[in-house]
């Protein structure tokens, strides 16, 4: 669209060797001058990316004094929002600024998240890490008594499917649960087994089902922290003993991991991509060729008669990516591709894209990741 | 351990027939690692879908006769304080009817008892009258929590897949039948308006089109490529590997 115009006139002349004589004479193997400072394709050469203006930087969206409040419990595993807490922030926008607006959505969380602003948080409340459901609950009915929001959104699934049953009993409140559509007029859910649905206006607690509400995507917003005064502490006398077990990725299944190595047809060194998989703290994949050889279990075949992915990051080895394959990973989010072939379709797909022989990126990160151990 | 799983009258999302919830199956596979012979509990009328309870590991059922209209929670609440179990199993939530998920913490909060969500793995514990109980966290985490018995522990789809079926055990599988006495009252949310359910698309999980093909690279060497994937994967918060030689 913008590619400079090409000038057939300007570029014959520029060839022009001048000769003195008749008949005009050329040099065709010298480059056009205009063009030469051009480096051949190295950086961003598709996409467009570059010519494209930047947006300006959004300015910071305040909200003073909120007319309301709405709650949204986000759980964010390792300080990260998921996918789904985004999706609950931004129920949470959707009810605030429905009307006149002014409202401010408190993200209530366990321990410090980044990107709350953005994802459209005005206020955040922390509580400790590592307590139970049981005590949150117990802190989070005290801070509801105190601010009384008009909705506490949770997202259904995990604890925070849990907090929101555990609340709705302690203020003695229905619960709309697993809604399926929500406005600010009415909420939607499914009941009898998918074979019946009730609509009713917003409730005061309302749990999300997945990938039902948009994300919050307009002006970030403040996130400016709220103290709070009510610590919870674990003292529920039935629970002995907490243990957290992290995830350990190597035996994780694929559709439950977060991070996938993967390996294709392009891979010889079996042996150093397994490593590089533990290295890396991801749970190993790969194509079907490769499962079809018996270089890996058939239950790390990625793509449609395989797992179909729900990672967030996915990066593959020389996988040419054929459709079955790219079915798959059409949820992750952050893809990385090693190839070869600049044409290759995962080269396509990939955030970034790397054409180099597999054999030996793999060692190379091998080094890099032993060496920086600590 | 005197265990019970609660039965709710689920139904096949196509051919609308009673069966036996697929969760409520993977809480009875549960319940039989801590009790040989663990039993069932429902409160309805129809007992074709259920049954097959006793086939999937159940030794006996009790069932509350009540009309499927009414709110079974407090002839669930009388039942289970007569009976005193040690161990409640539920699955998150309840099939075919108002699939709300309170059940099993309004029954907690009745009965008093402690009530953990999310069960994928259960042990006794060392001690008596305690569970360890494995909750699945997100990211493939797990909370293991030692509770004190009696307790009510709800179940995860990712916890063991069901025993398989088997109809000479359902055949011998006793169902006693417990009449209900006194005013049943009316089912929650019954002010709301019902109506039949409409499927409504979820949205795409596409990722965002701006990243692809933002980054090419063509031949860098492979010690500048393994930079540029690990620089690539800690800033976008997939893995921290902590400091990395010569960057
Ligand atoms: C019905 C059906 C279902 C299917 N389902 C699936 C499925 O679920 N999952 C699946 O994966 N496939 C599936 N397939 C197969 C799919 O069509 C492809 O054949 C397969 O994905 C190709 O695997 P690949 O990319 O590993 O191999 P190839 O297509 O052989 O690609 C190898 C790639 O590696 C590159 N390469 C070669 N050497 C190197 C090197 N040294 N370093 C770096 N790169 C190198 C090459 O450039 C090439 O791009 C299905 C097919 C059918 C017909």
């Amino acid at each position: 669209m913008s590619r400079p115009r090409r000038d057939p006139r300007a570029e014959r002349q520029s060839h022009d060797v001048g000769a003195t004589g008749s008949r005009p004479r050329y040099d065709r193997s010298q480059p056009l001058p205009g063009r030469a400072g051009v480096p051949p394709i190295v950086a961003p050469a598709r996409s467009g990316m570059t010519t494209q203006p930047q947006p300006a930087k959004p300015e910071l969206r305040i909200v003073d004094e909120p007319a309301f409040l709405v709650f949204a419990v986000v759980e964010a595993p390792g300080g990260r929002l998921s996918r789904f807490d985004r999706q609950v922030l931004g129920a949470a926008r959707l009810l605030a600024d429905a009307g006149d607006g002014g409202a401010g959505v408190v993200a209530i969380a366990s321990h410090s998240v980044e990107g709350l602003g953005e994802a459209g948080a005005d206020r955040v409340l922390l509580f400790t890490a590592e307590a139970m459901p049981g005590t949150v609950a117990k802190a989070l009915r005290q801070t509801v008594d105190a601010l009384s929001p008009r909705h506490v959104l949770f997202a259904e699934t995990g604890d925070s499917a849990d907090l929101a049953r555990r609340l709705a009993i302690a203020l003695d409140e229905p619960l709309l649960a697993n809604v399926e559509h929500l406005t600010s007029r009415q909420a939607v859910r499914a009941i009898r087994n998918g074979r019946a649905e009730i609509a009713a206006t917003p409730p005061r607690l309302i749990s999300l089902g997945e990938d039902r509400i948009k994300p919050y995507e307009a002006a970030p917003c403040e996130a400016r922290a709220l103290a709070l005064d009510t610590a919870p502490h674990n003292d529920d006398p039935a629970i002995l003993s907490v243990e957290f077990i992290p995830g350990d990725p190597a035996s994780l299944a694929l559709s439950e991991t977060d991070f996938v190595v993967s390996a294709g047809n392009g891979v010889s060194d079996f042996a150093a991509f397994r490593d590089l998989a533990t290295h890396l703290r991801a749970t190993p994949g790969a194509s079907r060729v490769v499962c079809d050889a018996g270089l890996m279990p058939r239950a790390a075949q990625v793509g449609a008669s395989g797992t179909v992915l729900s990672a967030d990051c996915y990066f593959a080895l020389g996988i040419s990516g054929a459709p079955q394959h790219l079915q798959g990973i059409a949820g992750c989010e952050h893809v990385i591709a090693v190839n070869t072939d600049l044409h290759a379709a995962m080269i396509e797909r990939a955030g970034l894209a790397i054409v180099q022989d597999a054999q030996l990126v793999m060692p190379a990160l091998l080094q890099l990741l032993r060496g920086g151990e600590r | 351990m005197k265990t019970t799983v609660l039965l709710s009258h689920a139904r096949h999302p196509v051919s609308d027939r009673p069966q036996l919830s697929r969760l409520e199956a993977q809480a009875i596979a549960l319940a039989a690692e801590v009790d040989e012979a663990p039993s069932g509990l429902h409160a309805g009328r129809n007992e074709t879908g259920v049954v097959a309870a006793l086939g999937h590991g159940l030794t006996a059922l009790d069932r509350l006769d009540l009309a499927d209209t009414t709110d079974p929670l407090s002839a669930l609440a009388a039942f289970l304080t007569r009976q005193r179990f040690d161990l409640i199993l539920a699955g998150r939530r309840g099939e075919g009817g108002h699939e709300t998920g309170l059940l099993p913490y309004r029954l907690a909060a009745i009965l008093g008892l402690p009530i953990l969500a999310d069960a994928v793995a259960i042990t006794p514990g060392a001690a008596v009258e305690t569970l360890v109980v494995d909750q699945a966290m997100a990211k493939g985490a797990r909370r293991r929590v030692t509770i004190r018995l009696p307790a009510i522990v709800t179940v995860h789809p990712l916890a063991p897949p069901p025993r398989p079926f088997a109809y000479g055990p359902m055949r011998r599988g006793t169902i006693r039948r417990h009449p209900v006495d006194g005013s049943a009252n009316a089912a929650d949310l019954d002010t709301a308006e019902e109506r039949p359910h409409r499927l409504r698309p979820k949205l795409m999980r596409q990722s965002a089109g701006q990243a692809a093909g933002a980054n090419l690279y063509v031949d860098p060497t492979p010690e500048e490529a393994a930079r540029l994937i690990l620089a690539y994967l800690e800033a976008n918060g997939i893995r921290r590997y902590g400091p990395l030689n010569d960057r």
